[in-house]
């Protein structure tokens, strides 16, 4: 259990720039994500935390240690990688066992940890198969269990889940959150899956193209996305363009929104550019007198649970509005209908 | 394509596989293990077991195999490593050269070994004059037996096969693998032995294979070394009272036995290696850029390589040079002569045009039987693709002695190949193009394989769709664009073809059909300036063969791929 910082970390590679100073600071016993599309630089966040791949600028400190320049396996923060990386030359027992004998413990501490750490992952009494007899979520199990052992203080997952059906990734949620909490480790954790980032960080680092667009808690970055990236990467959104007339009210072509600003202490200039974010399930189908926007339903998606309408508003632009559990099932057609948001629902993005 | 036409082809080629592949070692076998009127027998290779010279002989050839096979392992391991993980100054041409002494003939670079080694030799000389070595006492490099030249060519020519193998195992490891044991504290010298070394074995094995059976079964390089307590040229020398004499098949017979069992072992431990878990996404390989004067120290080691393998066959250049080259570092006069003097001579332009025809007619056979066999293994859905593909592999593994002698056998008078053989003067042209094509017909099988998987059943597809008949689409889309591959496969079964020894040496009996190889054997074996002007032959060759495999590395398609079984 440590801290990490990341101060102003730069990698290039030839003239590829991967991360822009990138700075980070991850709590002790913290369960961080890194989220972001491919090639945002996420992957090579963590691999420069893990100590395999050095920097071009900046530095990494574990607690009060800079350990910019140290090796991986003296960093104590043990990886999961995203094939699962397992010796198919080396049982399973032999695979958990490896880290401890490069360790030098004793053999018979060996096998006792190497069936504790079975435990932990439940696979007890798998020891002795070969690698590929095992089902693609056991042997996620034994690249977890493998890192375990070796009792890191930090544990690094890279898209540990995305080679797993979707049953299974489920399971497998909360059974890694359980573990990181269990064993009181700092993890950091790399996916592009924001239903994995939302359902199981504490705090989570939303990425883009080398830099970091917002840090926060899954909740905030979620209600209060700072930027229209972030707003459309995590979860569907309905951007809209509109003026500040004043205050909070912002003027778009298809009528006056009030809206909450993103972040606390922005003040909206009257008159500059901005834009307006809504949640598809935030809106609400009313009548038209009732609604702050007007239109059409051009389209729909049923969906069991819940449905999806596209409406498209007087200027052209297609709003997504979800209902949960439908009651009446609206068709396509003339019919005006009117779209209710409540103003901490409408976030108001600098342009 | 459909199942009656890929039913069809597979018959024809299992035919001609029967006939010309297994019933050739089939006869081996019989001469060995079967008496005239006793029936099936033992005695023969019993009687081979109990001679203290055959033992020998076969102990001698087993040694070759490993040791070659040792010492190409230790050449090319690291070349493959340093060429997977390190970017260095001209990496990419490197590659390709180290691959040429693989077609540089050896029997013809064993000439250039005995001219460096040798007690009078080059190197000897060269000691002497820096005077770590007096003059008055050489040292014997090359030893009594000549075993350890014979190893030193052997591996010298073989060692790319290794390299191409062990280099598409690796590619093939993810490499979180060894990051993952980085991770766990394994520092680099041990993750090569437990990680890398482990998950190379298939290559190794693969390579490894090839290597032994063709160093165990080597005869053109014992012959020039004139290292005769070795079973190949045991056999050999027993060819001229062959109709009396049932040991060379019963050495050939025990040959092609461990052959096998060599070829099997591999196949069996590949069969049991797991190249990693599950198909998954896996990382990217990363070649590093060494710091300052390391990357130039990885080009510096396979500009190395590259020197040492083929300075036989720069002693064979000197010496076609030399007025007179002995005790000498370099010849101390310089003549053409011998060039003119070998096109004069009666053997070499015969042979020249000979060996051009048997190798183009093979190269011709491979291209033809290679399309059709590579279609059905890639196209047809039929049941007997994994069969077939394995069976047109098999020649890998059996070694090219023991088919001369299955020719050679059937050859005979009253015997199933005599047909092949025209005339009173026993011209064995075809008989030769044949046994060529047979031998060469895998690199054609596996390149075209490879062309075919990596172009799009799609633009066939279109082909037909627009009317084109199944026969035109193989003309105007799949020949176009297999193209590269065949003629990568081609060139190399066609050098291969030239190189070829066992046959030649041994179905070849008139001097007006000796193909190349065996007018430099008869050359080396002549008093005088032989020796030389074997070398101008050898030359001659190694020019038609050096243009053949750049033209080959060019065109290619992923190393590796030709040698793998």
């Amino acid at each position: 259990m440590e801290e990490i910082r990341a101060d102003g970390i730069t990698k290039r590679f030839g003239n590829v720039t991967a991360l822009k100073n990138v700075s980070l600071k991850i709590a002790s016993g913290e369960l961080f994500f890194l989220l972001g599309g491919s090639g945002c630089g996420k992957t090579t966040l963590l691999r420069c935390i893990a100590g395999l791949e050095t920097p071009t600028e900046g530095r990494v400190f574990f607690g009060d240690r800079d350990v910019t320049g140290l090796p991986t396996h003296k960093r104590e923060a043990a990886m999961v990688f995203q094939s699962y990386a397992l010796w198919p030359h080396m049982t399973v027992g032999q695979n958990i066992a490896f880290g401890l004998e490069e360790r030098k413990v004793e053999k018979k501490e060996i096998q006792r940890r190497v069936e504790e750490a079975l435990k932990m992952v439940k696979l007890d009494g798998f020891a002795k198969r070969g690698v590929d007899q095992m089902s693609g979520g056991q042997q996620q199990r034994v690249s977890l269990a493998r890192a375990l052992v070796v009792r890191p203080k930090c544990l690094l997952l890279d898209e540990p889940l995305s080679n797993l059906d979707a049953q299974l990734r489920l399971e497998m949620r909360s059974e890694i959150r359980r573990i990181v909490k269990e064993n009181d480790l700092t993890g950091i954790y790399v996916t592009h899956d924001q239903a994995e980032a939302l359902s199981m960080a504490d705090r989570m680092a939303v990425m883009d193209e080398g830099g970091i667009a917002q840090v926060g808690p899954p909740e905030e970055i979620y209600r209060q996305p700072i930027s229209s990236y972030v707003a459309g990467f995590i979860g569907e959104t309905n951007l809209l363009k509109g003026t500040v007339r004043e205050g909070r009210q912002v003027e778009t072509p298809n009528g006056v929104l009030t809206a909450t600003p993103s972040v606390e202490g922005f003040q909206p200039i009257p008159g500059s550019s901005v834009i307006l974010s809504i949640r598809p399930e935030a809106v609400e189908i009313v009548n038209p007198a009732e609604g702050s926007l007007v239109g059409r339903i051009i389209g729909r998606i049923y969906l069991g649970s819940l449905i999806q309408y596209s409406v498209g508003l007087d200027d052209g632009t297609v709003m997504q509005v979800t209902e949960q559990n439908p009651q009446i099932i609206r068709s396509p057609g003339d019919n005006l209908i009117g779209l209710r948001v409540s103003t901490e629902d409408v976030t108001l993005l600098e342009r | 394509m459909s199942r009656k036409a890929a039913y069809s082809l597979t018959a024809a080629v299992t035919l001609f596989f029967a006939v010309f592949f297994i019933y050739p070692a089939v006869m081996v076998l019989k001469e060995a293990f079967y008496e005239e009127g006793k029936g099936l027998t033992f005695s023969f290779v019993i009687e081979v077991f109990k001679n203290p010279v055959y033992t020998e002989g076969l102990w001698n050839a087993f040694a070759l195999g490993v040791s070659s096979t040792v010492v190409s392992l230790v050449i090319s391991f690291p070349l493959a490593l340093i060429g997977h993980r390190y970017l260095f100054p001209f990496k990419k041409s490197l590659s390709a050269l180290i691959l040429i002494p693989l077609v540089l003939p050896p029997f013809v670079g064993a000439v250039g070994v005995k001219q460096i080694l040798g007690i009078n030799g080059a190197l000897n000389a060269c000691l002497a004059k820096v005077g770590l070595m007096d003059p008055a006492l050489p040292v014997d490099w090359l030893g009594d037996g000549r075993f350890w030249g014979v190893v030193i060519m052997n591996a010298l020519h073989l060692y790319p096969i290794l390299y191409m193998n062990i280099a598409a195992s690796l590619s093939n490891i993810d490499p979180a693998m060894e990051q993952a044991a980085q991770n766990l504290g394994c520092p680099p010298w041990r993750r090569l032995m437990r990680i890398t070394f482990p998950l190379t074995t298939p290559g190794i094995f693969a390579g490894g294979a090839i290597v032994f059976i063709w160093s165990f079964t080597e005869l053109g390089v014992p012959l020039v070394f004139d290292y005769t307590r070795v079973a190949p040229v045991q056999v050999y020398d027993g060819i001229k009272d062959l109709g009396s004499n049932p040991f060379p098949f019963a050495l050939v017979a025990i040959m092609l036995v461990v052959s096998t069992l060599v070829f099997m072992a591999s196949k069996a431990v590949l069969g049991r290696s797991k190249l990693g878990t599950a198909p998954r996404p896996k990382g990217k390989n990363v070649e590093v850029r060494p710091k300052g004067g390391k990357a130039w120290l990885c080009t510096l080691f396979f500009l190395g390589v590259f020197f040492i393998a083929s300075l036989p066959h720069a002693g064979v250049v000197v010496l076609s040079l030399a007025q007179d080259w002995y005790a000498s570092i370099l010849p101390e006069a310089w003549t053409t002569a011998h060039y003119q003097e070998a096109l004069s001579h009666p053997l070499v332009v015969p042979s020249i045009q000979n060996s051009l025809f048997y190798a183009s007619m093979a190269t011709l056979v491979d291209l033809i039987l290679g399309i059709a066999i590579a279609w059905v293994i890639v196209r047809s859905t039929i049941r007997g693709r994994a069969f077939l593909d394995a069976l047109v592999m098999l020649p890998l593994a059996v070694p090219g002695l023991v088919m001369a002698f299955g020719y050679l056998a059937l050859s005979q008078d009253g015997e199933a190949f005599r047909f092949l053989v025209q005339g009173a003067k026993e011209d064995p042209t075809w008989l030769l193009v044949v046994a060529y094509a047979v031998r060469r017909l895998p690199y054609v099988v596996r390149s075209a394989v490879a062309g075919l998987q990596q172009s799009n059943l799609a633009l066939e597809e279109a082909a037909r769709s627009l009317g084109a008949t199944p026969a035109r689409t193989l003309r105007r889309v799949s020949l176009p664009l297999l193209g590269p591959n065949l003629i990568a496969g081609g060139i190399l079964a066609f050098a291969f073809a030239m190189l070829e020894v066992s046959d030649s040496l041994i179905l070849a009996q008139q001097s007006e059909h000796f193909p190349i190889t065996k007018a430099i054997y008869s050359l080396i074996g002549m008093l005088g300036n032989g020796y030389e002007l074997a070398s101008a032959l050898g030359v001659w060759a190694m020019v038609f063969l050096g243009i053949s495999i750049i033209g080959a590395v060019i065109l290619g398609g992923k190393k590796g791929g030709l040698f793998r079984m």
